[in-house]
This record gives C-alpha cells, sequence and structure tokens, in this order.
C-alpha cells in the first residue's frame, strides 16, 4: 500500500479532509491566537496570561471532569441515544463520597471504591429502564437526572457541604504527578480504554451499528440490550471518576457539583463529530471537541479587551454557541456544494 | 489563500498592537475583586466603592464572578486571575475550604490577598474586611429598639433558627445591651423562623395574640423583618407595634414607606466596597502589614484592625428618611 505513491496519496487526502483533522486544525489555530494575543508581561516583568505552562495545566485540570463526561457520552450517543443523567449524578457521586467518608467513618479509598461502584449502579438504573422497559433514552435520563440531583439534595438538606479532606486525597485535584496535573492521568486513562472500546473491539463495532439501526442490529444476532447495558454502566461509572476528581480538585463535595456539565459534555460530543442520531463518531474527535472548547473559554479571559468587561464567561458561552453551529453547517456544507455542483452541468446542458 | 494570509497578518498585528496597549496601561496596579454572585444588588453596592476607591488611588479594577452562587466557578476565576498576574485579590468566599486551596496558590506567587464580606481560611489570605462584628449588631438593634420604645415595655425577637450560630452570637449580645443599659425592657420571647417569610409572619402574629402589651418586634434573620411586617399590618397594628431587623434596605422598603416597619439595620455595604479596596492596595504597596491597628481609607477616614480583621464599623440605620438613597 505505502509503495503505490497514488493511494498513499489518497489515503492522505482522506486523513487530511477528515472532520476530525480539520477540527484538530480549528484547536491550533486557536491556540496560537490565543498565544499571541492573550500573552503579556505584567507590572513585576513576569510573564502572564494564557503563553504560560500554568495555565496550559489550568486548562487541563479544568477540563477533566467534563472531558470524562464528554467521552463517557459518545459511545451512549453513537447507539443513537443520550445520557442527560451525569451531570446530576456526578453531584450525587461527590455527595455519596462524602457521605461515606465523612458520617460513614470509611477510608478515603473504600469511599472511592463505593463511589464508583455507586455510580455504575446509577448508571445500570439508566440501562434497565431503557432496555427493559424500551423506554427512549431521552426521558428516561430526563427523569433520572432530576432524581439524581434531588437525592444528592435531600441528602444534604441542600444545606451540607463536605470539607476538610485529607491532603493526601487533595493530592488527586491539586497537585502533580510526573509533571501533569494528577487528575490528568486518571481522565487519560479512562479515555484511552473508551477509545480502545469503541475503536477497536467488536463491542464497538456493534455499538454503531445499533445507532443506524437497532432493529437491524437485533436481527443481525447483536446483543443490543447487554450492550447497551454495559455503555449506561460505564457511564455512570465515569461520572462517579469525575465526580471524586472534582471533589478533589475543589476541596469540597456539595450536592449542586456538575450542575449543568451534561449540557457541555454534550457539546463537546457533538462538536467533536459524532452524530446524535448515531452510527457515527469518534472518541478522539470528542477529546479534541472538549479542548476546542477549554482553550475557547480560559483564552478569552485572558485578552485584555475581554478582561476589561469582565465578561469572560458570558462571552466563552456566546462563542462555545458559534463555534458548535460553525461545526455543524461546515459538516453539512459540503454535502450541499456538491449537490448543487452534481446539478449545475445538467443545467448547464439545457 | 494569498488573500486569507494577509488577512490573518492584519489580524495578527492588531492583537499585537492591542497587547502592547494593554502592557502599557499594565504599569497601573491590578485588583481583581470577587464577589460571592455578580448579579447580586447587595454585592453590585460595594462594587460602586470599590469603582470609586480604584479610581481614587489609579488603579485597575476587574470584577468578576460566577453568576449565581457557585463555589467552583469562584475557583476557576481565581486561577484564571492567578495566570494573569493581577496584583490584588479582594474576595469573599462562597465556601472557605475550597476558595482557600486557590488562595493559597495565589499567595505563593506573591499575589495579596485579602477577603471582605465572608472570610477565607485565615491562612490563606492577610487581612479581613470585617463588615459587622456580632457586638456591633446586637448593640445597634438594642440600642435602635430602646429609642423607638423610649426605653421600656416588652418586645419579641423573631430568630433565624433557634441553634443558627451567627443569631444566636447577636442575640447574646442583644441581651448584653438590655440587662446593662435598658432595666425597664424585657425581651418576652424569642421565636425561630426558618429563614422562611411566610413562618416569620405566623410566628409574628401567634406573638401579637399572645402579647397584648407588645411594643416591639425584632426580626434578626433577613427574611423574618418583611414577615413580621406583613403580620403586623394585617393584625391592624402598624405603628402601634413597631418593627425593627437586620435585613436588606430594598426588601423592606415597601414597608418602611407604609409606615409599618420603622427601621431596618444593616452595615454600608458600598463603605465595604471602597474600604476593601483601600485595604489591598495598601498591603501590596507594603504601606498594610500585620500588627496594624488602625487603616486610612481615603474619604472614609480611619477604621479600627482588630488582629487581622479591619472593621467596618458601626452597622448604618435605614428609616424613612434614607432607605431611598439605597439600593441592595
Amino acid at each position: 500500500m505505502s509503495d503505490d505513491p497514488p493511494a498513499a496519496a489518497f489515503a492522505w487526502r482522506k486523513l487530511l479532509l477528515r472532520y476530525e483533522t480539520l477540527l484538530l486544525g480549528v484547536l491550533v489555530a486557536e491556540w496560537l491566537f490565543f498565544y499571541f494575543a492573550g500573552t503579556t508581561t505584567n507590572r513585576r516583568g513576569v510573564v502572564v496570561g494564557f503563553g504560560t505552562i500554568d495555565r496550559q495545566f489550568d486548562i487541563l485540570r479544568h477540563s477533566c471532569e467534563i472531558g470524562l463526561l464528554a467521552v463517557a457520552l459518545t459511545p451512549v450517543i453513537l447507539t443513537g441515544g443520550i445520557d442527560l443523567s451525569v451531570g446530576s449524578l456526578l453531584g450525587l457521586c461527590a455527595i455519596l463520597f462524602g457521605k461515606i467518608w465523612h458520617d460513614g467513618g470509611l477510608s478515603i479509598h473504600a469511599a472511592i471504591a463505593l463511589t464508583l461502584a455507586g455510580g455504575a449502579l446509577a448508571g445500570g438504573l439508566n440501562a434497565v429502564l431503557i432496555t427493559a422497559l424500551r423506554l427512549p433514552p431521552l426521558i428516561v435520563t430526563l427523569g433520572t437526572y432530576s432524581l439524581f440531583r434531588g437525592l444528592a439534595e435531600a441528602i444534604t438538606h441542600g444545606a451540607v457541604t463536605y470539607t476538610d479532606f485529607p491532603g493526601s486525597f487533595l493530592f488527586l485535584g491539586q497537585e502533580r504527578c510526573l509533571g501533569l496535573p494528577t487528575q490528568a492521568w486518571g481522565s487519560l486513562t479512562v479515555a484511552l480504554a473508551i477509545w480502545v472500546l469503541v475503536h477497536r473491539t467488536t463491542v464497538g463495532r456493534s455499538l454503531r451499528a445499533i445507532g443506524f439501526s437497532p432493529e437491524g442490529a437485533r436481527y443481525a444476532g447483536l446483543p443490543v440490550r447487554r450492550h447497551l447495558t454495559l455503555i449506561y454502566m460505564i457511564a455512570g461509572f465515569i461520572a462517579a471518576v469525575a465526580a471524586i476528581i472534582y471533589t478533589a480538585r475543589l476541596g469540597q463535595a456539595k450536592a449542586d457539583a456538575g450542575t449543568g456539565y451534561e449540557l457541555f459534555a454534550i457539546t463537546a460530543v457533538v462538536l467533536g463529530g459524532t452524530s446524535i442520531f448515531g452510527g457515527t463518531g469518534t472518541v478522539h474527535g470528542t477529546m479534541i471537541g472538549v479542548a476546542a472548547i477549554a482553550v475557547l473559554k480560559n483564552g478569552l479571559a485572558c485578552l485584555p479587551a475581554v478582561m476589561r468587561l469582565n465578561a469572560a464567561e458570558e462571552m466563552s458561552g456566546l462563542l462555545t454557541g458559534v463555534l458548535l453551529l460553525a461545526a455543524l453547517t461546515a459538516g453539512v456544507l459540503p454535502k450541499i456544494l456538491s449537490g448543487r455542483r452534481g446539478r449545475l452541468p445538467a443545467s448547464a446542458k439545457t | 489563500m494569498k488573500f486569507f494570509s494577509r488577512r490573518l497578518g492584519l489580524l495578527a498585528v492588531l492583537c499585537l498592537s492591542e497587547v502592547v496597549a494593554a502592557t502599557a496601561a499594565d504599569s497601573k496596579l491590578v485588583v481583581a475583586m470577587l464577589p460571592k454572585a455578580k448579579g447580586n444588588a447587595y454585592f453590585l453596592s460595594a462594587k460602586g466603592g470599590a469603582e470609586r476607591a480604584a479610581k481614587e488611588l489609579g488603579v485597575e479594577l476587574l470584577f468578576d464572578g460566577p453568576t449565581d452562587t457557585n463555589a467552583a466557578k469562584q475557583n476557576e476565576i481565581v486561577e484564571n486571575w492567578i495566570t494573569l498576574g493581577v496584583d490584588v485579590l479582594a474576595v469573599a468566599a462562597e465556601n472557605k475550604e475550597s476558595l482557600s486551596t486557590a488562595l493559597r496558590k495565589a499567595q505563593k506567587q506573591g499575589i495579596k490577598v485579602i477577603a471582605y464580606d465572608s472570610d477565607a481560611l485565615p491562612d490563606a489570605r492577610s487581612f479581613f474586611v470585617n463588615q459587622a462584628t456580632p457586638q456591633g449588631i446586637g448593640y445597634a438593634l438594642m440600642d435602635e429598639a430602646a429609642r423607638l420604645c423610649d426605653s421600656e415595655g416588652d418586645f419579641a425577637i423573631i430568630t433565624a433558627s433557634l441553634t443558627a450560630s451567627n443569631q444566636r452570637e447577636w442575640q447574646k449580645h442583644i441581651e448584653v445591651r438590655l440587662r446593662e443599659k435598658y432595666p425597664k425592657m424585657r425581651l418576652v420571647a424569642v421565636r425561630p423562623s426558618d429563614d422562611i417569610k411566610d413562618q416569620a409572619q405566623s410566628e409574628a402574629t401567634a406573638l401579637l395574640s399572645a402579647n397584648p402589651n407588645l411594643k416591639l418586634l425584632m426580626a434578626i434573620s433577613s427574611p423574618g423583618v418583611p414577615g413580621a411586617a406583613e403580620a403586623v399590618k394585617q393584625a391592624g397594628k402598624a405603628g402601634q407595634v413597631k418593627v425593627i431587623g437586620l435585613g436588606l434596605p430594598n426588601e423592606n422598603k415597601r414597608y418602611v414607606h407604609e409606615g409599618v416597619t420603622n427601621s431596618i439595620i444593616l452595615w454600608d455595604t458600598d463603605h465595604l466596597g471602597y474600604l476593601t479596596i483601600y485595604a489591598g492596595v495598601a498591603l501590596a504597596k507594603g504601606e498594610l502589614k500585620a500588627g496594624a491597628t488602625s487603616f486610612t481609607a481615603g474619604a472614609l477616614g480611619s477604621f479600627e484592625v482588630r488582629g487581622d480583621n479591619i472593621l467596618l464599623g458601626k452597622p448604618v440605620i435605614f428609616n424613612k428618611a434614607n432607605i431611598d438613597l439605597f439600593d441592595f
């Protein structure tokens, strides 16, 4: 294959024109823009802003939780499903973890293990409702979205905040390990595992088949229910991982943890090129999507003009929306254009 | 393609010129102020004072916070400011422990940290601008009650819950003041309202019918004040039973103008913002050091410093005459 120049060139062109590659280009352009426009030297002569290594680590730290949820949602959306409950489950797991450790008097390790099990179990509840009762995922997880958040608030009466975690636990979210923020290692490991599952196993292939046609997949003899159960449980498990990281990063567990994160995660997945109707999408695309949003959000906060307006938050929400809509448009534009081009000669003939 | 690259080049030049402009202007000290929620009228009023102070001192003020109270967002904003290399952080902590982790990081990088309104952990900030001591609040409430009742007669307190730590502290000082200065006044009851207006109203109604000689209701949780006022109004006892309390002027304006509520007691949030910025800048310039016993803040004059607390001083009394001058 490689000694056949035209075929190799074709493969290269295909790779370059792939959606993920283009998105990566956007990410790099974005990064370079903020690097040049958002780096300054302050009064004390110190280089500050976007171009500092601390800043890059902050971006990494701040995108771990949403990144994890987005990675968890990718296989779910691949099957044409959705899980709106992951943000609420993050909150519930954070509370669960705080409660088990603080009130239950168990060790941090035991609390982490129980929380992860709890997350998987909650994901299992979604799975059972979806596969056994054949309810639409959107409706089921809309229900559990309220249920999980409500439980978290009920457990804490909306008032208790768990704090005073030991330093060895906070290390997970606030310190560096082998040159990277500690939680980045955990998140990357989870992402890699999901990447292998989706792109290198038969399970991953069957998830796409389910996304294209659930009935077809069933008739083809694929274990649709079992695979759906698996990915919703994984989503719950990963939400629990994100909850642990979130708690360690802030040093507090409160019932409002992760509010609205599910929407950020879905945005990243869709921006990453996964079709919301299922069937197509990649985990690496999702990760580039997460990075593109995180860089945009953090970069904007470094621009002197935005800083003076004190509106980094609002601006990043607005531009994330623009970015997503632009990406969606760019996705369908070639199809529309080629359709028109196909028609053009025909009309020229007459 | 060429067209695009030229355009990009132009864009880059534009951005660079902006950076240069910003660096030139950045020779000013930069103070970043974090509220608990940036749309909250209480903090907007503090921002007004902070802006005035920043103008007088010739420093640049950044004011940003979560749109609703959110500890996680507070941390992200502070971490953003750290990498932007601001000189001073002035913060109102939503959650002590979680914000303090970010503040310690800031201090390690030489950024001066000052807390206002709601304190961080002592090791994570240099000073706390304390808006009101429990004693200041308790004494002001009791003095105002005595003034309205001519220092004699029965009164009752509506509190948040019987276990709320702030309220218990205030109540202790109210009782001390009562014993020491107003022997002819009598505290007949203390009732909880759980920080709910409706409950404060029903408790107040019960108090009014059980104590026909009651001269004054004192609500020491902010939802309790309009609740007590509504009860007095519906019982047709406006003016006969006086209402005072600790609350926000805007929540009580209506009752004050109707003559049901006599006075609202709170600190001046505008001054709180002003003092915070003055103290923060003095800290960065090395003019305010640990061990100071007083601090002078521009037009507002001198303030007492007790340990690492800068005291805003006496609370303000809002009544019919001045309540419209305040908007929070």
